[in-house]
């Protein structure tokens, strides 16, 4: 009876670190395997920096998440931010700090659609992000004229239009300050930034407490006095604003806002999203959990790269860690 | 040609679960073509002796009869093959909203009898289900889908699946709850074309004694899991002498009832209404440091008229004031804002956060007061907790521990601790005693007193009169969401309680 309880519990304490003893081991093994050319500072920073954007998309996905939401336009949403980023800058050359704000804001105001959706017509999140992606894709085309934003190429009609018929850039090409933004260390500032907001906002603030009481049970919550739709509200705004910064980071890092540039973060996101659930028995979406996702896909991703798998099995591995993640999940869960 | 009449009854059956014996060599007998009525009190066994007819309660001792012979109903297939069926009073339950009528109708063929059947005959289960339909006299579009019925219909339907297959006995668990007046009448009509046409017995349970004294032929009224009487339904049988069967003398539980200060009215409802009519036009007020009741049946409106004072149920008229200053309550937030606190009935799926701390929830009506510029102290909110589990006596080894492990008494304590923390003027309990232990009963009286005491207006929901009689000042009856009457608590009894929760509107004759 006795060794049965205790076995449980040493089971439970192996499934609640399982992401953090499948990241030591990968890093033990890869070691092994490519020694110093794996271990050092160098790739460290590599690995770092190649985590920075899905980790950044994938706290969006956190704050969405914690009070039972969902957004599965994260990603499409990037892709029109980063459009509307290089456009500003490079078309109309503002100042980048300018630009930066203006994608923010723009962000928010588009993601006053999904908060529309959501909260007015009381559509699950679910669907109406499904319906929101083609929005997004279909719009941030329409904005770009139907081609990528990159240093030197003309500028939509609208925006030539409103240069008084000026089809060239006012601004020629990328500066060091903005492709900055993608490289590291800024890159991976940036990120510990975002991890620290994030986790701020949901561990230290009563906001936070609000929106994993909600994700508990939104019942109780509404009757315990929370405004859980003006919590929610927020909760998307945090969301909207995580999009614009991943948004900005994707397209100077690519130097180029790609045509649906980002579009590909969502499911990596989501994957480090629900690997950081589990971490440490916390059931709950939250932001070092997320983090500590994003870096386990990145270790494995860089370590097999280097061990000389070739890069179209990659996401296989990652759909592999990710199944890991969920049974590690709901396996206990009790059957209705 | 007429089908023979067929008994069904049970012979010493009893039931025990854990602590409590819910029925104890009950002895019953109907026959088919006749309406027999079942009443008696909540937790009278009622809904256990329906469940062990249909077969959905095989735990039972003793013995079910069929005609005489003794047989096993240890299934719902069983008792269906004998002819029973029921239909219970949450029909969304047993409906499946997305399929037409025609398919709820006969969903029980469709899944028992298409073996080695692949393709469905659309054609023929529409006829089939139109027949059923007219046995009924009843006139629904089958093609109709189920989402789109009203209740009542809906109810139609599940009674048009019961007899679709062999019925003698037709089990209706309170069937008239939800329904409005003419939807009853249509009911009572349905039923009494049954009886005659079909030779089918029909038990219904109920609360509402004036729709037994007109539509059925006799009744048996059940007290404590025992059967206290059946008689047939003659022109002379009174309300008042069911009333007094289902009551039979009283258990005097005694909890004391503290004296408090009774100061002026400072809570006052008038003329509250909610959108959907589950409550219609109540008024009533609370005085500070008073506790004011509000009685009635499972089903009377009660917890509506809480969440409705509360916003979380949307208002279509009335006014809600609290010391002469008019309150603009759209939803819960607003209630909170105005120091209103709602201890909500359904505690694991309303009151707590299960999933969190004891902490995290006696912190959760009140966590700006624990915050310095929005960030949370988490000291100042693990002192907040260490203080009500010590004042409350809440059990818990730690104040770290997740709700979930908590027993029912000890989660209500937490609930209610939430709405001390956050220092409220009202105070409403919804069945707060509902599955907790006699010694946390005591124990949450006490607080409610205390709470009162402490000149704040508490109004006390719950249908076990007992605890009204012994807590409250005053009460109100509540019917069908109407306010029935206001009783002086120190000048009325359960029987004058009873009168009006099953929704007599004459004046209470004392004996």
């Amino acid at each position: 009876m006795q060794s049965s309880t205790s076995m449980k519990k040493a089971g439970k304490l192996l499934v609640d670190w399982a992401a953090v003893i499948v990241l030591l081991l990968s890093v033990i093994v890869f070691t092994a395997l490519r020694g110093g050319a794996f271990f050092s500072v160098t790739n460290l920073i590599n690995i770092l920096r190649s985590m920075s954007t899905v980790t950044i998309f994938a706290l969006a996905a956190t704050v969405s998440m914690a009070p039972d939401g969902f957004d599965m336009a994260a990603g499409t949403l990037g892709s029109f931010c980063a459009y509307v980023f290089a456009s500003f800058y490079l078309w109309f050359a503002m100042p980048l700090w300018l630009a930066i704000v203006l994608t923010i804001v723009f962000a928010m105001v588009m993601y006053l659609l999904n908060m529309f959706l959501i909260l007015v017509c009381k559509v699950p999140d679910m669907l109406a992000t499904c319906a929101l992606q083609f929005v997004h894709q279909g719009l941030g085309l329409a904005y770009t004229g139907g081609s990528a934003v990159s240093a030197g190429m003309s500028t939509a009609g609208w925006a030539t239009a409103l240069k008084g018929g000026d089809s060239t850039p006012l601004r020629s090409g990328w500066t060091p300050a903005s492709q900055n933004i993608g490289k590291s260390p800024y890159i991976i500032i940036i990120m510990v930034l975002c991890v620290a907001l994030c986790f701020v906002l949901l561990e230290r603030t009563k906001y936070g407490r609000y929106l994993y009481a909600m994700g508990g049970n939104k019942t109780a919550a509404k009757l315990s006095g929370i405004d859980v739709k003006k919590m929610r509200f927020m909760a998307g705004m945090f969301a909207a604003l995580f999009i614009a910064i991943g948004g900005i980071v994707v397209c100077s890092r690519n130097s180029a806002a790609q045509i649906n540039g980002s579009d590909s973060y969502l499911m990596s996101s989501l994957a480090a999203v629900f690997i950081g659930r589990s971490v440490g028995g916390r059931e709950k979406y939250n932001a070092l959990g997320t983090a500590i996702g994003a870096l386990l896909i990145s270790v494995l991703e860089n370590g097999m790269t280097m061990c000389g798998v070739v890069y179209y099995i990659l996401p296989a591995v990652k759909g592999a860690v990710l199944c890991l993640a969920l049974i590690a999940a709901y396996i206990t869960s009790k059957e209705d | 040609m007429e089908k023979d009449k067929i008994t069904l009854g049970t012979r010493k059956v009893s039931i025990e679960f854990p602590g409590v014996k819910a029925l104890s060599d009950v002895d019953f007998q109907i026959s088919t073509g006749a309406i027999h009525a079942v009443m008696g009190a909540n937790g009278a066994g009622k809904s256990t002796l329906m469940k062990v007819l249909s077969g959905a309660n095989p735990g039972y001792t003793g013995d079910v009869l069929y005609n005489g012979q003794a047989v096993e109903v240890r299934t719902p297939v069983a008792a269906k093959k004998l002819g029973i069926q029921i239909v219970y009073q949450e029909v969304d339950t047993a409906l499946i909203p997305n399929l037409t009528v025609a398919e709820n109708v006969m969903f029980n063929d469709t899944v028992m009898n298409m073996k080695g059947k692949l393709f469905m005959n659309y054609g023929k289960l529409r006829r089939d289900a139109q027949e059923v339909l007219k046995r009924l006299n009843v006139d629904i579009d089958v093609r109709r889908i189920c989402s789109s019925l009203s209740l009542a219909q809906k109810q139609m339907v599940l009674i048009a699946r019961a007899i679709q297959n062999t019925c003698n006995f037709l089990i209706l668990d309170e069937p008239t709850a939800p329904l409005s007046d003419t939807e009853t009448e249509e009911l009572f009509r349905v039923v009494n074309h049954l009886r005659d046409t079909q030779n089918i017995a029909i038990i219904f349970i109920t609360h509402r004694i004036h729709e037994v004294l007109r539509i059925c032929d006799s009744y048996t009224v059940m007290r404590g899991g025992m059967i206290v009487d059946t008689t047939p339904i003659t022109p002379d049988t009174t309300s008042k002498e069911i009333v007094d069967k289902m009551l039979g003398r009283s258990f005097e539980e005694n909890f004391p009832k503290e004296i408090c200060d009774i100061g002026e009215k400072s809570f006052v409802v008038e003329h509250l209404t909610e959108h959907e009519g589950r409550v219609k036009d109540v008024s009533l007020y609370v005085r500070r440091g008073e506790i004011v009741g509000l009685a009635g049946l499972v089903g009377g409106g009660k917890t509506e008229l809480c969440k409705t004072i509360f916003g979380a149920y949307r208002k279509s008229s009335g006014t809600i004031t609290l010391n002469g200053k008019e309150l603009k309550i759209g939803k819960p937030v607003d209630a909170v804002k105005n120091r209103i606190a709602l201890v909500p009935e359904e505690r694991r799926k309303e009151g707590v956060l299960v999933a969190e701390t004891v902490t995290f929830n006696l912190a959760a009506a009140s966590l700006g007061s624990f915050c310095r510029a929005s960030f949370v102290n988490d000291r100042a909110a693990d002192k907040n907790a260490q203080k009500f589990v010590e004042s409350l006596s809440i059990k818990t080894p730690s104040i770290r521990q997740k709700v979930a492990y908590l027993s029912g008494g000890n989660q209500q304590k937490v609930a209610v601790g939430k709405w001390l923390a956050a220092d409220c003027d009202v105070y409403i309990f919804d069945e707060p005693t509902k599955g907790v232990d006699v010694g946390a009963k005591q124990e949450i009286f006490h607080l409610i007193n205390e709470i009162a005491k402490a000149g704040n207006c508490v109004i006390y929901a719950t249908c076990e009169n007992s605890e009204l009689l012994s807590i409250t000042d005053r009460m109100y009856v509540m019917f069908d969401g109407k306010v029935m009457a206001e009783l002086e608590t120190a000048k009325t009894n359960e029987n004058e309680i009873m009168h009006y929760a099953t929704g007599a509107t004459d004046a209470y004759a004392a004996c």
